[in-house]
């Protein structure tokens, strides 16, 4: 019998008094021991069907049709307490935020203790002790979660989930907020004591890659149907659905050949779009629509490989060019010179100082992409700052087109602002929310006295730039898409065209569709206004994409540094290696 | 820990030099002269001037002040003028009334308040929890004497349930063990003068707290709303943590944390409210000496309540600190 078995399963919201269905007619079963990835991106409506097994739906959402078994027992008409019976016991749950998914003020040992009393275990500690080295663990009960790391308190999470051997566990993007090295590790983890335990998962994740490494199966989820089904292998290897093919070529390869990016447009529909949909809902972006896609849903159809598209004869015809490995650009003039650069963040309250970058020297060129890589607390961001003079450095020395700009000066900071331009990770902090996009996008001429009709006639030459329309000249942050935001926060670095752009995970986040308009955006208006880029990132196949040059970075040095293909081809530092290996999809 | 608490402890020092200087200040600008005041109303001039020597206030005001601050920190807060009568003894037997007020005030308070919070909360988006909104508004809207007034005249005349002056019923005699009444009797076994003695707590206390429980009860009923919306919450509904658990095991031990800190705030000025609670139920603390000292122009006692209202607030504020740092572990330092 199957784990679980959702039949024609929807999940409906109702928005503005119409009914939206987030889940239409989903159908799948997962066999014992099986792992099931879910794979979609951002409000595919993947965690509707984690949160329709658990009966935790959002306020104004639910089933109204089909049936959701587990085990052969119906999960949406079971009485509530028979349900919760199963929780925690027979299915478990790994979320996507460990380190807010454990109680703040409650030791590690005191939710073990709950969790494991609960299942009637009476020598709880032994036990507890004994799930935390099957996840390779110490015995921290004594701990509180604060003090351990995210990816610690994710192994916690996983080790109290298959502490009772349940015989289903939904994980929900569980490695999304973790670095990659942790990433490989947890996932590695994870199908330890899957297989040890026979355990069923549902794997729900963004990652087509992640999947394919992860499952046995992989579900491509679009706007709330199932649009491709099939053994992970194939439908890695052979997608058939338009929007599995192009999602694969939109996501940058951290091998094999490099190639432009597929370039979607727009993003998922909401559900508010949904309601006004017919017909195939990828249409609007679907490159192989045609005027039949809009009349009529098409049926998900196939044996093993199940596709959700009469067109799939015409898949090869969506391709995208090869690209030459990205080369170092034929420059002469240093723009960027760094030399022994270190900072040392004094330790508050009797802590020991953190030294979070250490003798750090390195050059860019005008108009060269680099890439800083390495985990989270490696010293990226620390670097950027120190760069754009946001931080004091504790020694070395900073060089802007061949000027001292390491000082707090008055003069160093001019320089700094006419050279060099940053852009924040979070774009939603970063833009003043009062504030509208033309009037945010052209901030820079607005300090300098500019008048309006100018900076008006600049804000539309930066949305034209960004690929934007130029009514959104008028609307406030908060009415824009994610991407669209990140786009409004580079068209700002972009207003004074400065000689070197900081980027600090601008990507990341992001669903890969978006992701690729915005590295396509970056790298056209390179070609356009000719500056250099420091890119940070975690994401080592965006490096691949973008930079000639690459920097990886560890405990704050930078363990490596080099041309982008000779490093990611021939990695020489041991830390390197680690991190290319526990990329997915890596060769 | 314990030194990131002695270091908050640390933190009063210089608040409570400032409200040294500042009381002392205060009291020297009235124009009152202590060494006339200190005289019975016979005294000639050379007597009082003599006085005036003996009381140092012929001296630079600094050194004035040193002296007063040397004599108060070794508990000697000097002579009542009006009642002839060491300060330190009469605060040593007003204060202990004063905080057994106020904590039966603040526990009542605390009890209507984490009942009222978590009601109101069980309550949320249902049609009571505008009733209730409309009852705690004006529960917080009457001020302490009118509540004072009021539960005198339902319970006390119309009702004629509960005793409203003293602390007593006449005839009986307290026993005298370490000033707190409530405990005294307990400790020489008085039953029935420890009853009595609750009795009489009841109005007053119930007035001084009744109007401090409203706010408990919103900061509760939010912070456990957003306590609702975290990430471990749903975790542990995941796990099978049945509701009564996710209440009381997860969910109230974060919620209390902003609330415990505003009860601390709060008992403050509860605190300072005794006293008009105290002079209206004809309460023997620290309120109605105060009132009485300021009728006379009792300067030492006016300095010394002064200055033990503020060391007994700053105590608590410190204490309350540290009761959320022992039950936050993100606070403890680690
Ligand atoms: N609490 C909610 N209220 C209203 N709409 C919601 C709520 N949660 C999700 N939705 C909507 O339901 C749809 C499916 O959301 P769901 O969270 O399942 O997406 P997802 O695929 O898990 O996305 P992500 O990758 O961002 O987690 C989306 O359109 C989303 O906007
Ligand atoms: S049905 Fe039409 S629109 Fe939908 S994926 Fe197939 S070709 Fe594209
Ligand atoms: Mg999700």
């Amino acid at each position: 019998m199957s784990v679980l078995r959702a039949e024609n399963l929807c999940v409906t919201a109702r928005i503005d008094g119409v009914d939206v269905a987030a889940l239409d007619g989903l159908s799948l079963t997962l066999a014992p021991g099986k792992v099931l990835g879910l794979v979609g991106e951002s409000g595919a409506g993947k965690s509707m069907l984690g949160r329709a097994i658990a009966q935790l739906l959002p306020p104004g959402f639910a089933v109204t049709a089909g049936m959701l078994e587990f085990a052969g027992r119906d999960l949406v008409a079971m009485a509530p307490d028979q349900r919760q019976n199963l929780l925690g016991r027979q299915i478990g749950f790994i979320p996507q935020e460990p380190l807010s998914a454990l109680n703040p003020v409650r030791s590690i040992g005191s939710q073990f203790a709950e969790h494991l009393r609960r299942l009637g275990i009476a020598d709880w500690r032994s036990a507890a002790i004994a799930a935390l080295e099957s996840v390779q663990l110490p015995d921290l009960l004594d701990r509180f979660p604060h003090q351990l790391s995210g990816g610690m308190c994710q192994r916690v999470l996983i080790a109290m989930a298959f502490a009772s051997k349940p015989a289903l566990v939904v994980a929900d993007e569980p490695t999304t907020a973790l670095d990659v090295t942790i990433q490989a590790r947890i996932v590695a983890l994870m199908r330890d004591l899957q297989v040890a335990q026979n355990t069923a998962v549902l794997f729900i994740t963004h990652d087509l890659r992640l999947a394919a490494q992860v499952c046995d199966e992989i579900a491509v989820l679009y706007a709330g149907r199932v649009v491709e089904h099939g053994p992970a292998d194939v439908v890695l290897a052979q997608p058939l659905h338009p929007y599995t093919k192009c999602l694969l070529l939109a996501a940058p390869a951290i091998s094999g050949p490099r190639t432009a990016l597929y370039a979607l447009p727009d993003q998922m529909p909401g559900l508010r779009a949904l309601a006004e949909m017919s017909g195939c809902r990828f249409a609007p972006r679907c490159p192989l629509a045609r005027d039949a896609c809009r009349e009529s849903v098409p049926a998900l159809a196939g044996d093993t490989h199940k596709i959700a598209c009469p067109h799939i004869a015409e898949i090869d015809t969506i391709t995208v060019p090869a690209l030459a490995p990205a080369m170092v650009a034929a420059t002469g003039e240093t723009l960027v010179s760094v030399a022994g650069l270190g900072k040392v963040f004094r330790g508050r309250f009797g802590r020991k100082p953190t030294i979070a970058v250490r003798d750090v020297s390195f050059s860019i060129a005008a108009g060269e992409f680099v890439g800083v890589v390495g985990e989270s607390g490696s010293g990226k961001s620390t670097l950027a700052r120190l760069l754009m003079g946001l931080e004091q450095k504790t020694s070395g020395e900073i060089r802007l087109a061949g000027q001292d700009v390491g000082g707090w000066g008055a003069a160093a900071r001019r320089l700094r602002l006419r050279t060099a331009q940053m852009v924040f990770q979070d774009p939603q902090s970063a833009l003043n929310p009062r504030r509208r996009v033309g009037a945010i996008v052209t901030q820079a001429l607005e300090a300098a006295g500019v008048g309006l009709a100018e900076r008006r006639a600049r804000a539309a030459e930066i949305l034209a730039d960004l690929g934007m329309p130029l009514e959104l000249a008028d609307r406030a942050p908060s009415q824009l898409s994610g991407g669209q935001r990140q786009r409004v926060n580079i068209g700002r670095a972009l207003c004074l065209v400065p000689k070197l752009l900081v980027a600090d995970e601008i990507v990341s986040g992001l669903d890969v569709s978006v992701q690729a308009q915005l590295l396509a955006l970056l790298a056209r208006l390179r070609a356009e206004h000719g500056f250099a880029l420091l890119l940070i990132s975690h994401d080592l196949a965006v490096v691949r994409y973008l930079c000639e040059r690459v920097m990886v970075m560890r405990n704050g040095e930078v363990v490596e540094a080099g041309r982008t293909d000779e490093v990611f081809a021939n990695p020489q530092h041991d830390y390197t290696r680690e991190l290319l290996a526990s990329v997915p999809g890596a060769a | 820990m314990l030194a990131a608490f002695l270091r908050r402890l640390l933190a009063v020092a210089p608040i409570l030099a400032l409200v040294s200087l500042l009381l002392f200040g205060a009291l020297r600008l009235l124009p009152i002269d202590p060494a006339a005041m200190s005289m019975p109303p016979t005294a000639t001039k050379v007597e009082i001037e003599a006085a005036r020597q003996a009381m140092g206030l012929d001296r630079p005001v600094t050194v004035q002040y040193a002296i007063w601050l040397g004599q108060t920190l070794r508990g000697d807060f000097g002579n009542s003028i009006h009642m002839r009568r060491p300060v330190a003894g009469l605060l040593a037997e007003t204060l202990p009334a004063t905080i057994e007020l106020s904590l039966a005030a603040m526990v009542i308070a605390g009890l209507l308040g984490l009942g009222g919070g978590l009601g109101m909360f069980a309550l949320r988006d249902r049609r009571g929890e505008a009733v209730a909104e409309t009852v705690t508004t004006l529960m917080m809207s009457l001020p302490e004497f009118l509540w004072a007034l009021l539960l005198i005249f339902v319970f006390g005349v119309l009702l004629s349930a509960l005793p409203f002056t003293g602390r007593l019923d006449p005839g009986m005699t307290r026993p005298v063990v370490t000033q707190f009444l409530l405990l005294d009797t307990l400790l020489v076994g008085r039953v029935d003068v420890f009853f009595s003695a609750v009795r009489h707590m009841i109005l007053p206390a119930f007035a001084l707290g009744v109007a401090f429980a409203p706010p408990i009860m919103r900061v509760l009923r939010a912070s456990l709303i957003d306590t609702y919306q975290e990430d471990y919450i749903r975790q542990a509904r995941l796990r099978g943590v049945g509701e009564t658990r996710i209440l009381l095991g997860h969910a109230l031990q974060n919620a209390i944390l902003p609330t415990l800190t505003l009860m601390g705030v709060q008992f403050g000025f509860l605190f300072g409210g005794s006293l008009l609670v105290e002079v209206i139920y004809s309460y023997p603390g620290m309120g109605n000496l105060m009132v009485d000292a300021v009728r006379n122009a009792d300067l030492p006692i006016i300095q010394a309540v002064g200055l033990t209202y503020c060391v007994v607030v700053l105590a608590i504020t410190a204490g309350v600190d540290g009761l959320v740092m022992l039950l936050n572990p993100r606070l403890r330092g680690t």
